[in-house]
């Protein structure tokens, strides 16, 4: 019976309760003076700038290590951040020379950025052995510095969208830097070209920077620490956004709008995104081989009504691959698909299908606002058209790797970073890029071609416009719908934020 | 242990049976926890069976238009308001009743017959197929509850078989330990031998004499695996690694109801609720049950989450 | 009583070497390549192939294993591929938030459920006994995702108390010298970084917490319960000692040993309760990285988090086994 004694309950008891009676509740603490906390939603892989490709990220690693420049979607224009100016060879349109802004001095120690810096993160971009942004540098086959503020770039075909493919998205690092500690520099010395510097980094936690005061451009209004925090859930991100704890918060779900647009210290911010939401349809699998069937899709889809209930109207549909403010739209094409769910029936039936067809539709969980609620929405309707539909709801990882090699015949998708809608065109549309959707067609193929290499804007417009038309015909990919994104901020900060959902320290003002 | 658990039975006991004309044998079961508990559950089994029936609407009928609407109690179609697509809350927690109590029922149902299989082999034949037997339990028990559901369905994706299977994986082995105790005591007894003398072969006597005894531990296992199966599945759900959207179960509902939590709270209130109460409904039987069976069951069926 | 512990932790060995054999095909036989995921969007099947012979996926499962086998036994986990860290670090970084996550729980489950037990235990049958048996079954039955998300609503949302996610506010900490933030804020004597590491860790530990709370509360009662009829304690009373003291001086400490033991086994559960509740309040522990692993499909990764789990999980049952040995040496000779 001794050896039950061992324990003093009764003081173990009192300790725990003294402890518990400090437990008072109590709210956040307040936030420093000048710092701005920016909720984000998705995880990243750490120190190395080149490492994640993801539109979040690329925001990041532009503000700190700093690229040649961005798409600014409030002007429409290309601007300039390492790069001042740039033009394209007159005589060759395979070289591109960019001037760099002179005296921009690095973080720390001071280094002045150089054309070499620019060629050197053109091989890394390329050779890093975890690079997940070659993508982004494909078109190009070398760059060559000129002087010491230039540095001329070289593709291997004519590529007008060139800007879109390096700007925003090409992350320039220190030659000396890397020459030093090697693969180890990102973490040794996070030192970059950019208006802030990376102070800290907690993997899927938070990323806090700090402002570069000697920036050209920066000013005192801007904040003087910027904190990114992951918080992935919905209604975290938006109570943490109401309580103050965050002062900018993205990616509020059309649902939450009314919560946020209640709250008398917070500004809402509605920008239409630059993804573009589609049903892909491989027509290597039956019955999607069918046009008819294809289209039977087009009309069965009530996307107005879905708008209307799962987005609160915070989605524009769309009538062809992009929508208005993205490269080459033209407001004047008519809406080709407008919901008719008895041409949708007729249409199946010519297609072979009087009793209706069995199809499995696919929607990753967890990637897209409101994709499982607004597919859910969608096949009732595929339905009422006589496709008989078996509704599949994967993770997201097991999905894409069968996404990718060309397995899927059905399944929901966006697509992002569509400013300039020719790489994201190509990647899913142009025979043998990707076999996501496994379409071919020779006279697609060729327009893309010639419109890569056409420098002339109307022209190229026009070569895009009948792609568009080709597409919306052959209707290998339904394009639904472009989610509205919401931004929520304190009133405590002035920002304008873009389709594009970069922040950028400059552009926030601490008020 | 015993002496102080049969008190506590006599004092749960003591109400119920004050009660007179309850037939005799019915009395010792008439305690308030299994009353209560039972009560639950049997309101539970008539939702589910009867779903069909009650169900105001097709639980899958959507209709955009009606979405989001709210508890509408007596004055309206829709008694507890609409979900996202404009869903009946009512009859897919009706139709809901049902999945959740044939998933629970079939994990249960397996894990028992595998358990209880495999521990009386283990006990009966003792050497090296109960070493085996046992090595596989440790090393499968060894995963901490729902650890290994999460990366069965995470890795094996979505379905009802799928599932079953991830939430049976671990719950067999409280069964197991159980039956290959019952087992091994009993095949050292006179019947087993005399059984064996006389011709019997090895299955038949697993099955007469060791199942038998058996039954009530599993009961009492069964309806704690029960209540645990039920929350894992919202569990996983809630993750984003539960059944199709098309099978209305209470986890799917909640998962997809929390995103409105603060803007529309009945979708996912109502679902939560129900999980609550059907779990709180079980694990109150489960106890009375286990009050009046063997209190040295004790604990065994706890701690799976 | 060596021989016991010596026996045990031999008879360890084998289950985790089987448990990492498990665990290895199970990550490996999952669908859906990591190359396909990890790598961007628009990557070549050059770049696929060059990254998995990096990460070493072209080589036989059984050579894969082979050198994970004997890296790991030189307390070598691998290299995560997403976070090309390696992973015991990442694990070790994460640990502490999570144990400190799962003791605060523990704390306020003990808290709250053994004196519940004991006021229950004692009075059988009382209305404070069906007050605090309904209170113990409400905490098993919630669901604590569920619970987690209703205080988030509540505490956060409507009543503005409490931060609604997260482990900490930057700026306010200290160094770390643990990696246990209430601790280190303590050892700093900075006060306030301990306020808002409690101020955050408060709500997630009750969601957590609440399971383990009925647990208790309901062994604590039918061990008082059980106590109180013992011969000891009707000595006590009949020695006049009054009703207070013979309660918590002679029933509750005596009512310890099963409480202990309950805690013990419930810690499994609550491990696994943890990758739950810290997805739902963003909370930086290993639970989340096992989820992010899981998601990115970073073969290492899971493997070192699942592994490690099961570790702490297997050795919670040793310590728990040698304890029982040490109390009661019958065990020592059983089987």
């Amino acid at each position: 019976m001794k050896t039950r004694h061992f324990f003093a309950s009764g003081r173990l008891l009192a300790a725990t309760a003294a402890l518990a009676g400090a437990v008072t509740l109590g709210g956040a603490a307040a936030v420093a003076r000048s710092q701005v906390t920016v909720a984000v939603v998705n995880d990243f892989a750490g120190w190395n700038p080149y490492a994640d490709s993801t539109s979040q990220m690329y925001m990041i690693w532009c503000q700190t290590y700093g690229c040649l420049g961005t798409f600014d979607t409030r002007s429409g224009e290309y601007k300039g951040l390492l790069a001042e100016r740039w033009e394209i060879g007159k005589d060759n349109p395979n070289e591109w020379t960019f001037y760099l802004k002179k005296g921009i001095k690095r973080q720390g120690d001071g280094k002045e950025l150089t054309a070499e810096d620019v060629v050197h993160s053109l091989w890394r971009n390329k050779n890093d052995p975890r690079s997940a942004q070659k993508q982004n540098t494909r078109p190009v086959k070398e760059a060559v510095a000129l002087d010491k503020y230039t540095v001329k770039f070289v593709t291997s075909q004519p590529t007008a969208p060139l800007l879109s493919f390096l700007f925003d998205r090409l992350i320039i690092t220190g030659k000396d830097l890397y020459e030093k500690h090697g693969q180890d520099v990102d973490r040794k010395a996070p030192l970059g070209y950019g208006p802030y510097q990376v102070k800290d980094i907690v993997v899927g936690q938070r990323m806090v920077l700090e402002k570069h005061a000697d920036w050209p451009g920066i000013e005192a209004g801007n904040p003087d620490r910027l904190i990114f925090r992951r918080i992935k859930e919905d209604e975290a991100r938006v109570t943490g956004l109401l309580n103050g704890e965050v002062q900018i918060a993205l990616h509020i779900p059309p649902h939450l709008v009314d919560r946020v647009r209640g709250a008398s210290n917070i500004d809402l911010k509605n920008v239409p995104s630059v993804e573009v939401m589609f049903l892909a349809m491989n027509p290597n699998f039956k019955p999607w081989d069918n046009k008819l069937v294809r289209q039977a899709v087009g009309y069965a889809i009530d996307r107005e009504a879905i708008v209307k209930a799962i987005f609160r109207g915070g989605a524009d549909v769309l009538h062809g691959p992009i929508g208005s403010g993205q490269y080459g739209y033209d407001p004047s094409v008519a809406p080709k698909y407008n919901y008719d769910p008895e041409k949708a029936k007729a249409l199946l039936k010519q297609a072979g299908y009087p009793d209706g067809v069995e199809i499995d539709f696919y929607t990753a969980t967890n990637r897209y606002v409101n994709d499982r609620q607004s597919s859910q929405a969608i096949v009732p309707m595929l339905e009422a058209a006589g496709f008989k539909v078996k509704f599949h709801t994967p993770e997201y990882s097991t999905h894409w790797p069968i996404v990718r090699k060309g397995k899927r015949p059905f399944y929901y998708q966006g697509r992002g970073s569509v400013v300039d809608p020719s790489a994201a065109i190509a990647q899913y549309f142009e025979t043998g890029a990707t076999p996501r959707i496994g379409y071919s067609n020779p006279e697609l193929d060729k327009i893309l071609k010639a419109e890569r290499q056409e420098f002339d804007e109307a022209k190229r417009k026009a070569l895009l416009l009948k792609a568009f038309n080709i597409i919306q015909e052959d209707l290998p990919a339904f394009f639904l719908w472009r989610i509205h994104n919401y931004v929520g901020m304190s009133k405590t900060v002035a920002f304008e934020p873009m389709s594009t959902e970069r922040i950028f320290g400059f552009d926030i003002v601490v008020k | 242990m015993t002496n102080s658990a049969l008190t506590e039975e006599a004092i749960l006991a003591r109400p119920a049976a004050q009660g007179s004309r309850v037939p005799r044998g019915l009395r010792p079961w008439l305690t308030p926890k299994i009353v209560l508990g039972g009560g639950i559950v049997l309101v539970l089994v008539i939702m589910g069976v009867l779903a069909p029936a009650i169900s105001p609407f097709d639980p899958n009928r959507q209709n955009l238009l009606g979405a989001m609407q709210a508890p509408q109690w007596l004055a309206g179609a829709h008694f507890l308001g609409t979900d996202h697509v404009g869903r009946d809350i009512l009859s897919r927690i009706f139709y809901g009743a049902r999945i959740s109590l044939v998933i629970a029922i079939t994990v249960v149902v397996i894990s028992g017959i595998v358990g209880v299989g495999l521990g009386a082999i283990s006990g009966y034949f003792a050497g090296k197929i109960d070493f085996a037997i046992q090595k596989l339990v440790e090393v499968v028990w060894a995963f901490p509850p729902l650890l290994l559901a999460i990366a069965i369905m995470a890795f094996f994706g979505q379905g009802l078989g799928i599932l079953i299977f991830a939430l049976v994986i671990q719950r067999w082995i409280p069964y197991c330990r159980v039956a290959r105790g019952q087992a091994l005591s009993l095949r050292s007894r006179d019947f087993v031998h005399a059984a064996r003398s006389l011709g019997a072969r090895n299955a038949r006597i697993v099955m007469k004499h060791i199942l038998p005894n058996l039954m009530q531990a599993a009961t009492v296992i069964g309806t704690f695996a029960m209540a645990t199966a039920i929350i894992a599945e919202a569990s996983l759900s809630f993750l984003g690694l539960g059944v199709p959207p098309s099978i209305p179960t209470w986890g799917g509902m909640l998962a997809d109801g929390r995103a409105y939590i603060s803007t529309s709270w009945w979708l996912a209130l109502f679902p939560g609720l129900c999980i609550f109460f059907t779990v709180l409904g079980i694990n109150l039987l489960g106890d009375g049950m286990r009050d009046i069976f063997d209190p040295r069951l004790k604990r065994s069926g706890q701690g799976m989450g | 009583m060596f021989t016991y512990i010596t026996r045990r932790v031999t008879g360890t060995i084998p289950v985790i070497i089987l448990i990492s054999l498990l665990v290895f095909m199970l990550v490996q036989s999952a669908p859906g390549d990591p190359a396909d995921l990890l790598l961007s969007d628009e990557a070549t099947e050059q770049d696929v192939a060059e990254a998995r012979a990096r990460w070493g996926l072209d080589q036989p499962v059984w050579v894969q294993y082979w050198k994970f086998f004997t890296a790991a036994i030189q307390g070598d986990l691998g290299t995560s591929f997403r976070y090309a860290d390696p992973v015991l670090s990442m694990i070790l970084d994460r640990l502490p938030a999570t144990i400190e996550l799962s003791a605060f729980s523990i704390l306020i489950a003990v808290v709250f459920g053994v004196p519940l037990g004991v006021w229950a235990g004692a009075r059988p049958n009382s209305w404070a006994d069906n007050f605090g048996s309904l209170f113990g079954f409400f905490g098993i039955s919630m669901p604590n995702f569920w619970f987690g998300i209703m205080l988030i609503l509540l505490l956060s949302g409507v009543l503005n108390l409490l931060p609604s996610s997260g482990r900490d506010t930057y700026g306010i900490a200290s160094d770390p010298i643990t990696g246990f933030y209430l601790l280190d804020s303590i050892l700093h004597r900075n006060w306030k970084a301990l306020w808002d590491g409690l101020a955050h860790i408060i709500m997630p530990a009750i969601a957590l917490g609440t399971n383990m709370m009925g647990i208790l509360m309901r062994v604590t009662r039918s061990s008082v319960l059980e106590v109180m009829h013992e011969d000891y304690i009707t000595t006590a009373r009949a020695k006049g000692v009054n009703e207070r003291n013979v309660l918590w001086r002679h029933a509750v400490r005596n009512a310890m040993i099963p409480i202990i033991t309950v805690v013990g086994l419930e810690l499994g559960t609550l491990l696994s309760g943890s990758i739950i509740v810290e997805t739902v309040f963003s909370w930086p522990g290993s639970g989340q990285l096992l989820i992010s692993a899981i998601t990115a499909r970073d073969y290492p990764l899971i493997t070192g988090t699942v592994l490690t789990y099961t570790m702490i999980f297997v050795v919670i049952n040793l310590v728990i086994d040698v304890l029982y040995a040490v109390i009661d040496p019958r065990i020592r000779f059983d089987k």
